[in-house]
């Protein structure tokens, strides 16, 4: 039967809380090491897919653009098809290299002073295909004289796009969504833009508001769930946000639809 | 006849979906891919353009241009083709003298009037 610690010498006690907390740091390191090296082949596996993603692609163009001939209709229908997922593909292939990226803190912000206005304007006519499909009706509210935004634009755009291809693909045909832009005050930052993206949607479990956010989580991983992604948007969204020292989250209950906000100090460029 | 491209690539699909779309388009084609094969290809007849891989069975592509530099045979046009597009990896491509960076996958269906247009315009003196 073994002695409790307390029962043996204070030398002992000691010498093996040592040896203990050397073994957990050793443990904590082959962790790291692992993760990294996962990182490193996310990475790896990524850049490689792009190459077949090119053939797959440049092929399939090549055909619906009649260079060989002519094709019927039903033929360039399913051409197209072949485009689409491979874009699709493409898009996946980006998420993972930008989490990749970010796992390694290698991301970096390229800040410009834009109009927020005209980014929103610019992501809902890119969703505008989908949200006639579903006959969702898209509200856009912008406050007057809201200012510039000194920011990352492409990756602002990213998590606007993020957020509004969620809200669309998670409320049913029929549904509303609605993105909306104010000044708000945020304490001890000082002024920021506020973000919310809001839908009518499936929402989502209180108990799974943070888990939204965490790399590879899906909620519902059910045969139903309209949505097959890699995983890593909202992910990528937090990290995006966090990057410009702004905040993401969100208010939803199961059956009472969904709002996304995430805040961007506003900032001068000087 | 038209100009004559190599692509430098060991892809053989990606390799032959852009030979059908510049051949159509009245290019005469040859293609690499290796840098070893790169190299005699380039040395036999020097090409007015070059779409190079970076990454190639036997190392790295940006050493092909190096090589053909370094004989004096360098093409009028040299492009990365590139599923890398790390700003390091963007920058030495430049440095090396490649015209463009082209991150996979590219439009390729624009590419035919890419080369006419790289090929018309004189290259800008590099920046200072």
């Amino acid at each position: 039967m073994s002695r409790a610690l307390t029962d043996v010498p204070s030398e002992q006690r000691v010498a093996a809380l040592e040896e203990k907390t050397e073994e957990q740091a050793r443990v904590i390191s082959e962790l790291r090491n692992q993760d990294a090296l996962k990182t490193q082949f996310l990475s790896n596996i990524s850049h490689d897919l792009r190459t077949p993603l090119t053939a797959v692609i440049t092929h399939a163009e090549i055909l619906r653009d009649g260079i060989l001939g002519d094709l019927s209709e039903r033929q360039r229908e399913s051409v197209t098809g072949i485009i689409s997922g491979g874009r699709q593909l493409l898009d996946m292939v980006g998420e993972i290299l930008t989490y990749a990226r970010g796992a390694a803190n290698q991301l970096s912000l390229t800040r410009s002073e834009f109009n927020i206005e005209t980014v929103i304007a610019q992501v809902a006519a890119l969703s505008e295909s989908l949200t006639s499909r579903k006959r969702h009706e898209l509200t856009i509210e912008v406050e007057r004289d809201l200012p510039c935004v000194y920011a990352d634009r492409e990756k602002i755009s990213h998590v606007l796009g993020n957020l509004l291809g969620n809200a669309i693909d998670f409320t049913p045909p029929g549904g509303k969504v609605w993105v909306s832009a104010k000044q708000a005050a945020t304490g001890e930052r000082g002024p920021a833009l506020l973000i919310e993206v809001r839908d009518t949607g499936i929402g989502i479990a209180p108990e799974h508001h943070e888990l939204v956010f965490r790399e590879f989580a899906q909620v519902d991983a059910s045969a139903s769930r309209p949505h097959h992604g890699t995983g890593l948007g909202l992910a990528i969204a937090r990290k995006f946000v966090e990057l410009h020292d702004g905040r993401i989250w969100l208010e939803s209950a199961l059956g009472r639809g969904s709002s996304f906000y995430f805040t961007i100090p506003l900032r001068s460029p000087h | 006849m038209g100009a004559h491209v190599l692509i430098v690539e060991d892809s053989a699909l990606v390799v032959g979906a852009l030979r059908i779309l510049l051949e159509d388009a009245g290019y005469r084609v040859s293609s690499a891919g290796s840098v070893r094969e790169a190299l005699e290809t380039g040395r036999a007849e020097v090409p007015d353009v070059m779409l190079l891989d970076l990454t190639l069975p036997d190392g790295d592509g940006l050493t092909v241009l190096e090589g053909l530099a370094a004989t004096g045979r360098v093409p009028s046009v040299t492009v990365a083709v590139t599923g890398r597009d790390e700003p390091n990896v963007i920058q030495r491509c430049l440095e090396v003298g490649c015209r463009e960076v082209l991150i996979k996958p590219m439009n390729a269906l624009q590419l035919p009037r890419q080369i006419a247009r790289w090929l018309a315009e004189p290259r800008s003196a590099p920046e200072p």
